[in-house]
């Protein structure tokens, strides 16, 4: 599945890369493989990103299932008045 | 965490979509509902507080030696009464809290940032003491120059808030400090080469003024803390929880060791989500070992509670003959106030966000200067980009020579359009609010000599989150939910409503309430629009258990096993092998019987609601512009909105009345005005003129409602959206009425007037 | 400096009260009298949350001294309920959701029934004029207006 990364402070963690193909069952696979390759990421991810899966914007959380083939965007979390 | 339990098509709603009266309402309708100002008790003091007279000023010294000698004095604070923070950012990107920062805007340390920033508070045994006191409280200031205007403090010459502070989001970062505290920029496709294969291209440049929430209750609290590092707080705010949480970092306490009662609130719109008062008046009372009550002046509010940001922006759109949409550039300033984290993140992915547009840059500057830190207002920064790019949206129409509701509906995102921010659109509904509208008398209503019509859309994202609820059945079968989200306008009924549609009881049956923080599980602000659809999904996942419960209680009764038992209409049915063997029954009944079946029954959920579907609002407008003075009168406003499902109809539609109105003062007559010295003018009521009743028309709603499937009923949400679109819908029906295009907010008499003799044409 | 003593009829009661010279109708109706029904929204007249009748007269009791009550007969939202019996213009502020947040509310009930006291049959328009000094963030005022010209029309039947 493809992986991005939009928020901006995430470049700090993979010295600017964005876009990642990874195999994983649910979001919390996601985000282990990331802190793997990148350690710290992963941290940053889970405390201050929201997860477009497939558009659909949720909260981080380890339990999303993600299925194959399916867009994850990791974005700017939002908060509202 | 599986929400989707409800059959959405086809399911039979006998509650949801109506308008009982809320369960809160006698109270508030008999002056005995308690708000943030009404709460007292035996022994308590009255707090003040001490507010810079300067916009920027050094604090040499406090000399509270004489406030203190007062009688009737019984503390006496500053910012050393509160422990330094670590300067860090914690927590999401967007509203990234700096505990730095925010001790500081609490009460000033080093510097005072703008007038009326808090320096000294007291706690007296009357209130005219604790002012008294005020006076004899000696600040040695040194006046340092500052800077009011977003554009200004930019300048690389402009007087500097903080003088080491470097802009994050720039690679490399600048090698000197500046006002501007963060630049943040979204892309997708390639800019040039999209604007290169537009036919027409329209750039325009706009201003807004920061406007306040303007909520009628000011900001009040009563505290009673004890020096033993334990303490209560009864607060008006949109989150008890938040309000705990940063009460105790400020004070360097346990979150557990706080307790926090939430008042009725008289309104928030965003300016309730932080917190001013409730640290002070904390510690206060476990200075002087007394209950403190503090409550802010309207004067107060203005000057040092958050309005939202003004801005300085500019945008650009490129279309092919044809219609199409084929580049969009956007720069968006935002003011942040005193410290930095404006919503400019938001204005720079809501602005363009209605809209299937291939080629998109949206460049963002998080600002800081001598006014009152910004806080979050309704759609926090989406209706200030906004105005921006609905307005040039509408200059387009007419280049290409078409109608403005058929151009958004050309280019109107649905299901799989890219964003701005990078994942595709998950849902649909913006177009259907454009066919709302559309289909509306109103678009084809004739206009009169000095009247003009105009459309504007919006996006907003709607919210998820963490919510917690607890559903409790009473002896006599009645039930009562609790939930951790402050009511701002009318939730308990709409958690009322769900609850009682899921178990099929009567909406007279339940009763709900709002729990303080030690009697539910943590529950983030009411803001983002997501009350109704995160705690509404706590509401329903816990009735969902109760119904669990219900049935295997039903089971003993009947020494059936607990699967041969379902809930239907309000009753527990033998089903399976063992249907019809027994004759329903009601909830009335199991509860009677609970005593025999294990004791009470009841259930909490508490969960992290993800899938909020964004919501979207089209709206028209038709005002009368008067040539002799330039007031602007607003004949008819239509407001079209998705959201998703309405659960208590009136409520919904009240969100997007006012909503609506509150763009249009934001569009007409709301300013903070300056003297050069950065003195605020118009620090009150009469003078910062919010809309009355004899400004406006009946404002006319279309709920749409497209339903969100993550959502048991449907709800996408309803609170914020509705303001986004109504400034450039103001401001569109201006240029038709006049044929001049006003670009700088808000759109007053003097303005309007000076664009009439203008010979600029829109 | 001592205080001033103070008769006056409170929603009907004889009642006595001690105030200082500077305080405010609203400050002893709050603080004193623990009448918080009446609500504090600005301070200075502009705002209409602290609207009160003394002798009839609709008044905003940010902006009359608590000195000034003596011998008078001041109504508050507190009284407007006979009982517990809601007065029309309350019933049908619940009835129409005129209220989201419901801190202006008593205010604008108020000054509602001192409109209909004078006018039992307003136009939309004057009932817009009249209510211009109450302000209201959160309705945008339709449901306002729509529960004050419905218990006006409900008022007049009975």
């Amino acid at each position: 599945m493809r992986v991005v990364l939009i928020s901006s402070h995430s470049g700090h963690y993979t010295g600017g890369v964005k876009e990642f193909e990874i195999e994983a069952q649910t979001l919390h696979d996601v985000i282990r493989v990331l802190n793997q390759r990148y350690p710290g990421l992963g941290e940053h991810l889970e405390e201050e990103t929201s997860v477009a899966i497939d558009g659909e914007i949720h909260e981080v959380a380890y339990y999303h299932p993600v299925r194959p083939g399916c867009e994850i965007y990791f974005i700017p979390k939002i908060e509202g008045g | 965490m599986d929400a989707k339990v409800i059959k959405q098509e086809g399911q039979t709603l006998k509650i949801v979509g109506t308008s009982p009266v809320r369960p809160d309402g006698t109270p508030k309708v008999t002056g005995l509902a308690r708000y943030g100002a009404d709460f007292a008790l035996p022994g308590m003091l009255w707090g003040a507080i001490l507010r810079s007279p300067h916009a920027h000023a050094r604090i040499r010294a406090i000399d509270t030696s004489k406030a203190r000698a007062l009688p009737g004095v019984k503390a006496v604070i500053t910012a050393e009464d509160f422990p330094e923070q670590k300067f860090e950012f914690v927590g999401p990107e967007r509203v990234a809290v700096n505990f730095w920062h925010m001790t500081r805007n609490v009460m000033a340390r080093e510097k005072v940032l703008y007038e009326g920033h808090a320096v000294a508070a007291v706690a007296a045994t009357s209130k005219a003491i604790a002012e008294e006191a005020l006076r004899l409280i000696e600040v040695d200031y040194e006046p340092l120059p500052h800077v009011i205007d977003v554009d200004a403090a930019m300048q690389p010459d402009a007087p500097l808030l903080f003088e080491d502070m470097i802009t994050r989001g720039i690679d490399p970062p600048p090698g000197k400090p500046s006002n501007i505290a963060k630049r943040i920029e979204f892309n997708i496709g390639d800019l040039d080469a999209g604007f290169a294969a537009a036919d027409e291209i329209v750039e325009m440049s706009f201003k807004t003024a920061p406007v306040h929430q303007g909520y009628i209750e000011p900001h009040a609290c009563l505290a009673r803390f004890d020096s033993n590092g334990q303490g209560e707080l009864w607060s008006a705010s949109q989150g008890h929880f938040v309000v705990r949480a940063f009460t105790a970092r400020l004070l360097n306490m346990n979150i557990g060791d706080v307790l926090v009662h939430p008042a009725e609130i008289g309104g928030g719109f965003g300016g309730k989500t932080v917190i001013y008062v409730e640290p002070l008046a904390a510690a206060l009372s476990r200075k002087s070992g007394h209950p403190v009550k503090i409550m802010m002046s309207r004067e107060d509010v203005f000057k040092a509670t958050g309005p939202t940001s003004g801005s300085s922006m500019t945008v650009r759109i490129g279309v092919k003959k044809d219609g199409t949409l084929v580049a969009a550039d956007g720069v968006f300033k935002f003011q942040a106030g005193a410290f930095p984290g404006s919503p400019v993140m938001n204005a720079t992915m809501c602005g363009f966000a209605p809209y299937d547009i291939p080629n998109v840059r949206s460049v963002g500057y998080d600002v800081v200067s001598n006014r009152p830190k910004s806080a979050a207002y309704r759609a926090p920064g989406s209706p200030i980009s906004a105005f921006a790019v609905e307005s040039v949206m509408d200059a387009v129409a007419a280049r290409i020579g078409m109608d403005p509701l058929k151009f958004r509906l050309l280019n109107a995102c649905k299901t799989g359009t890219p964003t701005v921010w990078g994942p595709k659109h998950a849902h649909d509904g913006y177009a259907e609010t454009i066919k709302a509208v559309l289909a509306h008398p109103a678009y084809a209503a004739p206009l009169g000599k000095n009247q003009g019509r105009g459309v504007a859309s919006g996006f907003w994202f709607n919210n998820g989150g963490e919510s917690s609820a607890t559903v409790h059945v009473n002896e006599d079968g009645t039930v009562v939910v609790a939930t951790g989200s402050m009511d701002i306008g009318g939730s308990r009924a709409s958690m009322a409503i769900m609850a009682a549609e899921t178990l099929g009881i009567e909406y007279d049956d339940v009763r709900a309430i709002v729990a303080d923080t030690a009697s539910i599980g943590y529950t983030h602000v009411t803001g983002g629009s997501r009350v109704t659809f995160a705690t509404g999904i706590a509401v329903v996942e816990a009735c969902k258990k109760v119904i669990v419960e219900l049935c295997a209680r039903a089971a003993m009764i009947w020494k059936l096993e607990p699967g041969e038992v379902v809930w239907e209409n309000g009753c527990a049915k033998p089903a399976g092998a063992a249907a019809g063997k027994f004759e329903p029954m009601p909830l009335k009944a199991v509860a009677a019987k609970r005593a025999l079946t294990g004791g009470p029954i009841g259930a909490e959920a508490s969960v992290n609601a993800g899938g909020a579907a964004p919501g979207f609002a089209t709206e028209l407008c038709d005002v009368e512009v008067d040539p002799e003075t330039g007031s602007v009168k607003i004949l008819r406003f239509v407001v079209a909105q998705d959201v998703g499902r309405a659960i208590h109809r009136s409520y919904v539609e009240g969100q997007l009345e006012g909503g609506v109105v509150q763009g249009i003062g934001w569009a007409l007559n709301e300013a903070y005005i300056y003297d050069d010295a950065g003195h605020l003018l118009n620090a009150g009521f009469l003078d910062y003129r919010i809309p009355v009743a004899s400004d406006l028309p009946m404002i006319e709603t279309v709920l749409v409602e497209v339903p969100n499937p993550n959502h048991p009923y449907g709800v996408k949400g309803a609170g914020e959206v509705n303001i986004v679109p109504a400034m450039a819908a103001v401001a569109n029906a201006i240029n038709n009425a006049i044929s001049r295009r006003l670009t700088d907010l808000p759109m007053s008499p003097p303005k309007v007037l000076a664009a009439i003799h203008s010979g600029r044409k829109g | 400096m001592s205080k001033h003593h103070v008769t006056t009829t409170l929603n009907g009661n004889a009642v006595e009260f001690l105030c200082d010279t500077q305080q405010t109708l609203l400050e002893v109706l709050r603080d004193e009298l623990h009448h918080t029904g009446t609500k504090e929204g600005c301070g200075t007249g502009d705002c209409g949350a602290c609207s009160v009748t003394v002798d009839g007269r609709l008044v905003c009791s940010c902006l009359v001294l608590g000195v000034e009550a003596q011998g008078k007969s001041i109504q508050t939202i507190e009284g407007m309920a006979q009982g517990t019996s809601l007065h029309p213009l309350q019933r049908k502020f619940l009835e129409h959701a005129a209220l989201q947040c419901g801190v202006c509310t008593p205010g604008i009930l108020i000054a509602a029934r001192a409109l209909l006291a004078r006018n039992p049959d307003p136009s939309e328009e004057e009932v817009r004029f009249w209510l211009a000094g109450n302000l209201c963030r959160c309705t945008g005022y339709n449901k306002i207006i729509e529960a004050v010209l419905d218990a006006a029309h409900e008022m007049r039947g009975s």
